[in-house]
C-alpha cells in the first residue's frame, strides 16, 4: 500500500472541522511528553508557543479564512535554526544561555505561515558527528530501536519525525546531517542544491556546505515543504532561491526513459543486506521504465579527506567568534584575555568539535595551507566536473546513503575514524553543492531501516523528487514501516 | 609524526586550552586524523582554480541606511556589559 503524506492529510482534516487544530497539537504535545524519555529527541519544547498559533489557525478556520498547506501542521527545528526568543544551543554548552534576537529566514517564512513549532531538536555539537552522541544533553535515539542511535548530525528532527512526535522538521546537511539520520530512521531527507535554501539564520559550520532542508515521512511531504522554504532571501549572499516551478507540480510524473545512473564508487565496502535493498531498488526502477546507466566516478575515493579538510577548516574561522565576550558560556577562571577566551573555549566546547577545530587550524597554517586546504580545494573544483560530466549521460544518480544501518548506542564516538568513513557516501553531494534525498528503501538484517539517496544536477530537486514519489508508490509498506510510537490519527 | 609541542602551538592558534593529562590522547587523534587527510597528497589531479559551487560573484549593494539591532537587543546576551558596551573584567 502507498504511504500517505502527513502534511495534505492534516490540512484537510483542519479544514474540514475532522480535529481542531488545538487537539492536534495538544496530541503531539501528549506524546513529546510521553516518548521523549526514550527518545531524547527534544531539548526545549514550546507547548506556549505551539498553542497560540493553533488558536489563531483554530479562528481562521472559524472564520472560514482559506488555510495554506503548513498552516497548523505541528513541527520542530533543529537547534542551530535561530528562533526569536527562544534558546538555540547547538546542542552545545558554549551557547549555555543563549536566545537569539531574531530569526532564521526559513523559520521568519514558516511562523507567518502559521507553523505549529514544537520545539527545538537534538543535534550533535555544532552539527559535527555522525550520531547525535556529541549533543552536550546526550544523543537521541532511534525510534525503531532505543538502543541504536538516530544518526546525526539532525538526529533529534530524524527522531521526533519518524518516531511521530512531529510531522516535520528542519535540519541542516553539511556532509549528510540530513540524509543520514532520515536513513537511520526510516523517513525521507532532502539536502537542496547549494543556495535553494537561505541559511540566515542557521548557525554556521562549514559556509560553503550548509544547507536547510526537509525531514519529513513521505516523498510528497518533502516536496511540500520544499517549496515553500526555498526562496531568494538577500540576506544570504549565496542565496538563489527557487530556479524552477514547485517540485509538488510534477512529483507524480511518469519516469519511464528517465535514466538512472549507477557509480560503483559508491558501492565500495557497503554492508550486503544494504547493497542487497539498493539492488532491488534497481529492479524496481527497471519495472517502472527507467533506464539504468553504469559509470565511474573514480575521484569520489578523495572525497571524504576533502570533506574533513575544507569542513573543518571552515568551522575553524566560524567557530572563532565563540569567545566567552558577545554571548553564552564564559569561563571566569582567568589572569588575560587569552586565557579567558582558551579556557572558555576548551570548558564550552565538546570533544569532537575541538578535534575539528584543531585539524582546520592545521590545514590552514602556515607550511600547510597548500599541501591540505588548497590541495582539496583543488580537488573540489575536479569532483564537481566529475558531476557535471555525470548527469551529461545520466538524469538522476542512485546510490546509498550510508554502507550500514544505525550504529549501537556508544560506538560511534570510541572511535571517530571509523565514524568519519560511513560518511563516504553522503559528502560527495555537499562537495559539489548537489541536491539528493535519501528514502527508505528496506530492513536490514538487524530490522533497522535502509536508505538510498537520488541525486541530482543543481537545482533539478523535481527529478529527484519525482523519481522518489515513483518508488515510495510502488513500493509503499514494502520498504516503508513506522515505528510503533507517537501521534497516530 | 605531531609531536606535543606542535599540538600545544596548535591549540595556542586556535585559542584553545588544552591540559597536560589531555595532551597524549589529542596528539594521537590528531596524528590520526592527519594521516587520513594525508591520502590526498597523492592525488594526481589536474589543477582547478576553485571559487564558489553556485556560479555567484560578489555585488555591492546601495549603501542605504537600513533599521538594524537595538545596541539593546544586542548586549541582551553578553555575559557581562557595562554602559552600553561588551565588558572583559581586568583580571591579574
Amino acid at each position: 500500500m502507498a504511504v500517505k503524506g502527513k502534511i495534505a492529510q492534516y490540512s484537510e482534516m483542519l479544514k474540514n472541522k475532522d480535529i481542531s487544530c488545538i487537539e492536534l497539537t495538544q496530541k503531539y504535545i501528549d506524546e513529546i511528553q510521553k516518548c521523549d524519555d526514550k527518545l531524547n529527541s527534544y531539548v526545549t519544547v514550546t507547548p506556549d508557543t505551539a498553542i497560540n498559533t493553533a488558536k489563531i489557525v483554530d479562528e481562521k478556520i472559524s472564520k472560514g479564512e482559506t488555510l495554506g498547506l503548513l498552516e497548523g501542521i505541528p513541527m520542530t527545528l533543529k537547534d542551530n535554526i535561530s528562533t526569536k526568543g527562544i534558546k538555540t544551543t547547538c546542542c552545545s554548552k558554549i551557547l549555555d544561555g543563549y536566545t537569539p534576537i531574531y530569526d532564521a529566514s526559513v523559520w521568519e517564512y514558516l511562523k507567518n505561515q502559521n507553523a505549529v513549532l514544537l520545539g527545538k531538536t537534538n543535534m550533535d555539537e555544532f552539527a559535527m558527528g555522525s550520531s547525535c552522541e556529541t549533543s552536550c544533553f546526550g544523543g537521541a535515539k532511534n525510534p525503531h530501536n532505543i538502543n541504536y542511535v538516530s544518526g546525526g548530525s539532525s538526529g533529534g528532527v530524524a527522531s521526533a519525525v519518524g518516531g511521530n512526535i512531529a510531522v516535520y522538521g528542519l535540519g541542516s546537511d553539511t556532509g549528510g546531517s540530513i540524509r543520514q539520520p532520515a536513513s537511520f530512521c526510516g523517513i525521507v531527507g532532502l539536502k537542496p542544491t547549494y543556495g535553494a535554501v537561505s541559511r540566515y539564520g542557521l548557525i554556521a559550520y562549514a559556509s560553503s556546505l550548509d544547507q536547510i532542508g526537509p525531514i519529513t515521512t513521505t516523498v510528497e511531504d518533502a516536496a511540500i515543504v520544499y517549496d515553500a522554504i526555498s526562496f531568494y532571501d538577500d540576506k544570504d549572499s549565496t542565496s538563489r532561491g527557487k530556479s524552477s516551478a514547485n517540485t509538488i507540480d510534477t512529483l507524480k510524473n511518469d519516469i519511464k526513459g528517465l535514466k538512472i545512473g549507477i557509480a560503483k564508487e559508491y558501492f565500495d565496502g557497503i554492508r550486503d543486506d544494504v547493497k542487497t535493498a539498493i539492488e532491488k531498488a534497481i529492479k524496481v526502477y527497471e519495472s517502472l521504465g527507467a533506464k539504468i546507466v553504469y559509470f565511474d566516478l573514480p575521484v569520489l575515493k578523495y572525497a571524504l579527506p576533502v570533506y574533513y579538510i575544507l569542513a573543518c577548516a571552515e568551522a575553524s574561522s566560524n567557530l572563532g567568534r565563540y569567545d566567552g565576550i558577545r554571548y553564552g558560556f564564559k569561563s571566569e577562571d582567568y589572569h588575560s584575555i587569552h586565557e579567558m577566551v582558551s579556557k572558555t573555549r576548551s570548558a564550552g566546547f565538546g570533544e569532537e568539535v575541538k578535534r575539528r577545530i584543531m585539524l582546520g587550524t592545521y590545514v590552514l597554517s602556515a607550511g600547510y595551507y597548500d599541501a591540505y586546504y588548497k590541495k582539496a580545494q583543488s580537488l573540489r573544483g575536479n569532483i564537481v566536473k566529475a558531476f557535471k560530466e555525470a548527469f551529461n549521460i545520466c538524469d538522476v544518480i542512485l546510490a546509498p546513503t550510508v554502507p550500514i544501518t544505525a550504529f549501537e548506542n556508544g560506538h560511534a564516538v570510541s572511535d571517530p575514524i571509523e565514524t568519519y568513513l560511513t560518511d563516504i557516501c553522503t559528502v560527495p553531494v555537499n562537495i559539489a553543492g548537489l541536491p539528493a534525498v535519501s528514502i527508505p528503501c528496506g530492513f536490514g538484517n538487524n530490522g533497522l531501516p535502509i536508505g538510498m539517496q537520488l541525486i541530482g544536477d543543481m537545482f533539478c530537486e523535481s527529478k529527484i523528487l519525482n523519481a522518489a514519489w515513483q518508488y515510495e508508490n510502488t513500493t509503499g509498506d514494502d520498504v516503508f514501516k513506522s515505528a510503533e510510537m507517537g501521534v497516530k490519527l | 609524526m605531531v609531536t606535543h609541542e606542535e599540538v600545544q602551538k596548535l591549540a595556542i592558534l586556535a585559542k584553545l586550552f588544552v591540559a597536560d593529562e589531555e595532551l597524549d590522547k589529542l596528539t594521537k587523534d590528531m596524528e590520526e586524523i592527519i594521516s587520513f587527510a594525508d591520502t590526498i597528497n597523492n592525488a594526481s589531479v589536474e589543477e582547478t582554480n576553485f571559487d564558489n559551487i553556485n556560479g555567484l560573484s560578489n555585488v555591492f549593494r546601495e549603501d542605504v541606511v537600513i533599521p538594524s539591532f537595538s545596541r539593546e537587543d544586542i548586549l541582551k546576551n553578553a555575559p557581562d556589559n557595562d554602559e552600553g558596551c561588551f565588558l572583559v573584567k581586568k583580571r591579574g
